[in-house]
């Protein structure tokens, strides 16, 4: 009886003693920094739960800003390359800038106002049919059976399959000749991702003809 | 006896009567050898208890209360404390503590080490220091009635010698701080023109204080301090007589080396000229006719020595506005 | 709960989508009925910068586009607000005190007299050279000769090339950068010029065999020196000598516009001589005559220059006159007229929205969100003008 109780104890110091990577224990609650969000955390009961938690610091790319959009932070973390997050944010403003550039330009050469309207101006709106439209449904896993190798078309997570189309998007803007600006070649890219052309709607359009043709293979997700 | 006790212990309730036949015969034996009593012995089976020795009682002396208690509070303190001396509980009618423990407060003053240790000034009362005051006063001069206030006194003594004394326990009553010497008399005091006042300072650098205008002249490289304050006399004569001399190399002294903007040996005042008169050539470089001149002198004068900022720059344009004639009728 | 960034909800973001969407539609279409109201609180029709006055302060005005193509057709606007003109298909700015203030200046001067001299100074993006921009449209309408420099520290940052002077010994020549600015002159000046029908007034001797004689116009001195840009400094410094001459004499009137105008005054230029030695400005035969012009020994013009921190590389940490001139570019211009460039008030950094809503650069901005902006970018035109762009 005596041992089992102190054996427990032991492991409950054990279990307390876990690494964890962050400095901030995991009882501390995440921040919320959106002013609506916080809004609507007072209006609700939750608030009361956790007004006496620990809450962590928010972190420097969290904002309150008007200007601040989920998706397009996540973009600037994907083009990231070595920590260098000024640059990735300068090159997707300039893209952005650049998009609105060749919107207006369209926009200004519309003869009919129907044609005007239906010229989406705003570079968050355009990037988010972009990441859309670029947006695979499958994808395709490796699987050896019998020695010959299947390519399986298994249903991709959301998040992957988000990430995949920003990866596109980022790979196709970079295929360029020295003298094209990265930047100017993503706005290029994504305005025609937006409307559903381009190299990266196409690469995704080929994975999904590449899944429809080993569409027979489809139940080897289960055999394995 | 022990182990005959034991064995005694165990067969009691059998053979007692063996025992004290046995026990009889053991004091008889015993009886012989001392014949002094006759009385009849007690059987004496346990030994008897040690009866607890009473505690010795400490013996009270009657300590009559602290002096301290029973002073009157209009006594005469410096009676009571005449010396410098240590420090002592019951002469002190003041609640004192003093020191450290673990817990609780400071210790009280009694028996109080810490109290011991550090020099009091309990002799040094004002009541006390104004009777030692009284006592020198036969020793004294009198005051001169003429200075009669801190004004006078820099007025007719602006020279202000400050040297330190120093008191205590060491095998000399000589320290070698007591050499120093500092002379300081404020620069307005001195009688100085421009050039001489322009060098003076560049003579002294940082002996003189801009601040409060004095000049403080340290002092402090010969053993003695008549020598030192000779020697801080005889600096302040030299300094003051060799900014009065004019050497021959100071005329080629150059616009750059100047500290402040000098507007009437300046370009501006050419250009100013030359603006006015033009398109003829100035002949002399007389600014008094020209309207708002002196008001464009102070504002480029101001510019350049007291630095620039908004408000001098903004003083600046006004003085140019007048003296174009330019008026701004569109201001917010 | 926030959702984090990691794991985005495919259906959910989409409807958001959908709505943000759908939502611009509709302020596209508020957007176009308020314009009709609009349309006079940040606009001005008057056009022609001689009728600016205070009522048009913090409105913006529009140069027609020949006008434009002809004073800015080799450079004068500051590069990205080109960038800006071109997608916005038309060239406004906006008109702002510090303009008016001179304009009014320029209008009130007794032009008998030797010319005054302004220099427009701020930080850095609050619209000097902007400003300068307007005072040159002005100063075309009403007829001046300009003499212009739109970056005066080109010459000695990116000069094209250097070489010994044959014509002023001991100076150095930029003989294509003199060429583009004899270009720059003649685009601006052309018209007018030929109306005007001014003559040499003495003999240029440039060698052996070519001179120009007194009695040619000055038109074709500048065409001498666009084809034989080895005589282009020496053309200038003519040129400059005969503006003077001219305005003098009363033929002409002349506006001399030199934007970062302290890089003259600068001790530090990447220009070398033959012995790999520095060559200050002073010493650069192009700048001699814009020194020259710039002394008020002549009358019938006027002089706008700007300083700012950037044309300089030796003095940057403050953007006050006295200390961006130096103290022989203080002594060169005293008496001036200082002017004071501001970031926008309330009312301008409203109309710049404004304007920006109209041309379709910003769109369904919130008033917290234009607050956001009012405060990040401290309503400095630049900073506004570079916040903007992505939005």
């Amino acid at each position: 009886m005596y041992f089992l109780f102190t054996y427990t104890l032991f492991r409950c110091n054990l279990t307390s003693f876990r690494r964890e990577y962050s400095v901030f224990p995991s009882h501390y609650v995440e921040p919320i920094y959106r002013k609506d969000e916080q809004e609507a955390l007072f209006r609700s009961e939750e608030a009361m739960n956790i007004a006496h938690q620990q809450v962590k610091p928010a972190q420097i790319t969290d904002t309150c800003s008007e200007f601040y959009d989920a998706r397009v932070l996540k973009f600037i973390n994907t083009i990231m390359r070595n920590g260098d997050r000024k640059l990735a944010r300068t090159l997707v403003t300039k893209s952005f800038e650049e998009i609105k550039r060749i919107q207006l330009q369209r926009y200004h050469k519309a003869k009919t106002n129907e044609e005007k309207d239906n010229i989406e101006l705003d570079p968050f709106v355009v990037f988010h049919y972009a990441v859309d439209n670029c947006t695979p449904v499958l994808q395709l896993i490796n699987c050896r059976k019998g020695g010959i190798m299947y390519k399986i078309p298994v249903p991709i997570s959301p998040v992957r399959a988000q990430h995949k189309s920003m990866k596109w998007l980022i790979e196709a803007a970079k295929e360029k000749d020295d003298e094209e600006r990265f930047y100017n070649m993503l706005a290029k890219e994504l305005v025609s991702a937006s409307q559903n052309q381009g190299r990266a709607v196409k690469w995704k359009e080929e994975l999904h003809k590449k899944c429809q043709a080993n569409r027979a293979y489809a139940h080897f997700r289960w055999l394995k | 006896m022990l182990s005959f006790r034991l064995r005694f212990k165990a067969s009691l309730p059998q053979n007692l009567s063996k025992i004290l036949k046995l026990f009889a015969t053991r004091s008889n034996i015993l009886e012989t050898n001392s014949n002094e009593s006759e009385q009849f012995r007690v059987l004496d089976l346990y030994p008897q208890t040690k009866v607890m020795q009473e505690k010795r009682k400490t013996r009270k002396t009657s300590i009559p209360p602290s002096r301290a208690t029973n002073m009157p509070t209009d006594q005469d303190w410096p009676s009571v404390w005449p010396g410098a001396r240590t420090f002592h509980p019951a002469s002190v009618p003041l609640p004192l503590r003093q020191g450290y423990q673990e817990k609780g407060a400071s210790p009280n003053k009694y028996a109080n080490a810490e109290l011991m240790k550090i020099p009091n000034f309990l002799h040094l009362t004002p009541p006390a220091i104004q009777r030692h005051c009284e006592a020198l006063k036969q020793f004294c001069t009198k005051w001169p009635t003429v200075l009669e206030n801190e004004e006078i006194c820099s007025k007719h003594f602006p020279i202000e010698i400050i040297s330190s004394d120093y008191c205590y326990s060491s095998p000399t009553i000589r320290d070698p701080l007591a050499r120093i010497v500092n002379l300081q008399v404020k620069l307005s005091s001195l009688y100085l023109d421009t050039h001489a006042k322009d060098k003076l300072l560049r003579l002294l650098g940082n002996k003189y204080n801009p601040e409060t205008d004095i000049i403080t002249i340290t002092a402090d490289r010969c053993p003695l301090r008549k020598q030192n304050l000779e020697y801080a006399w005889y600096l302040l004569m030299a300094v003051y007589h060799e900014s009065w001399r004019v050497e021959s190399w100071e005329a080629e002294k150059s616009i750059a080396d100047m500290e402040y903007f000098d507007w009437d040996t300046s370009q501006s005042r050419t250009s100013l000229v030359t603006l006015y008169t033009w398109p003829i050539p100035p002949t002399d470089y007389d600014y008094e006719i020209i309207p708002h001149a002196t008001e464009y002198k102070i504002a480029v004068s101001d510019l350049i020595n007291n630095g620039e900022d908004q408000y001098s720059v903004n003083k600046y344009k006004e003085a140019v506005k007048n003296l174009l004639n330019l008026k701004c009728d569109n201001k917010e | 709960m926030e959702r984090t960034v990691g794991q985005p909800v495919n259906d959910s973001f989409l409807r958001r989508i959908r709505k943000t969407h759908s939502r611009k539609f509709s302020t596209v279409v508020e957007v176009k009925d308020e314009q009709a109201s609009q349309v006079c609180s940040f606009r001005t029709a008057e056009n022609n910068p001689i009728n600016h006055n205070t009522d048009h302060i913090a409105r913006l005005y529009t140069v027609p586009i020949d006008i434009q193509r002809q004073i800015f057709q080799n450079g004068g606007l500051p590069g990205k607000f080109m960038k800006q003109v071109t997608t916005f298909q038309e060239c406004s700015i906006m008109v702002r005190q510090p303009a008016i203030e001179i304009i009014s200046y320029l209008n009130q001067v007794d032009y008998t007299r030797p010319v005054n001299k302004y220099v427009l100074y701020g930080k850095f993006g609050v619209g000097k050279s902007l400003t300068l921009c307007h005072i040159l449209h002005y100063a075309f309408a009403q007829k001046y000769v300009l003499v212009h420099i739109y970056w005066a520290a080109h010459w000695f940052k990116d000069m094209k090339e250097v070489a010994t002077s044959v014509l002023s010994p001991g100076c150095m020549d930029l003989p294509i950068d003199a060429g583009l600015w004899l270009k720059h002159f003649k685009f601006q000046n052309s018209k007018l010029l030929s109306e005007l029908d001014l003559k040499v007034s003495k003999d240029y001797v440039w060698n052996q065999r070519e001179m120009t004689s007194q009695g040619t116009s000055i038109l074709e001195l500048v065409e001498f020196g666009m084809n034989r840009i080895k005589y282009a400094c020496g053309v200038i410094d003519a040129l400059i000598k005969e503006l003077k001459l001219a305005s003098i004499a009363g033929k002409c009137k002349t506006m001399v516009v030199i934007d970062g105008f302290n890089a003259f005054t600068s001790s530090h230029t990447r220009i070398r001589n033959d012995n790999k030695v520095m060559v200050l400005p002073k010493q650069v035969s192009l700048a001699i005559p814009f020194f020259d012009i710039t002394k008020n020994d002549w009358c019938n013009g006027a002089i706008v220059v700007t300083v700012d921190q950037t044309a300089n590389k030796d003095r940057r940490e403050s953007h006050l006159p006295r200390y961006l001139l130096g103290k022989e570019g203080f002594e060169h211009l005293d008496p001036f007229i200082p002017v004071l460039i501001e970031d926008y008030n309330i009312a301008e950094f409203d109309s710049m929205i404004e304007y920006y809503k109209d041309r379709k650069w910003i769109r369904n901005i919130t008033s917290s969100g234009q607050r956001e902006l009012e405060l990040i970018t401290n309503r400095n035109p630049f900073v506004l003008m570079d916040q903007c762009k992505f939005l």
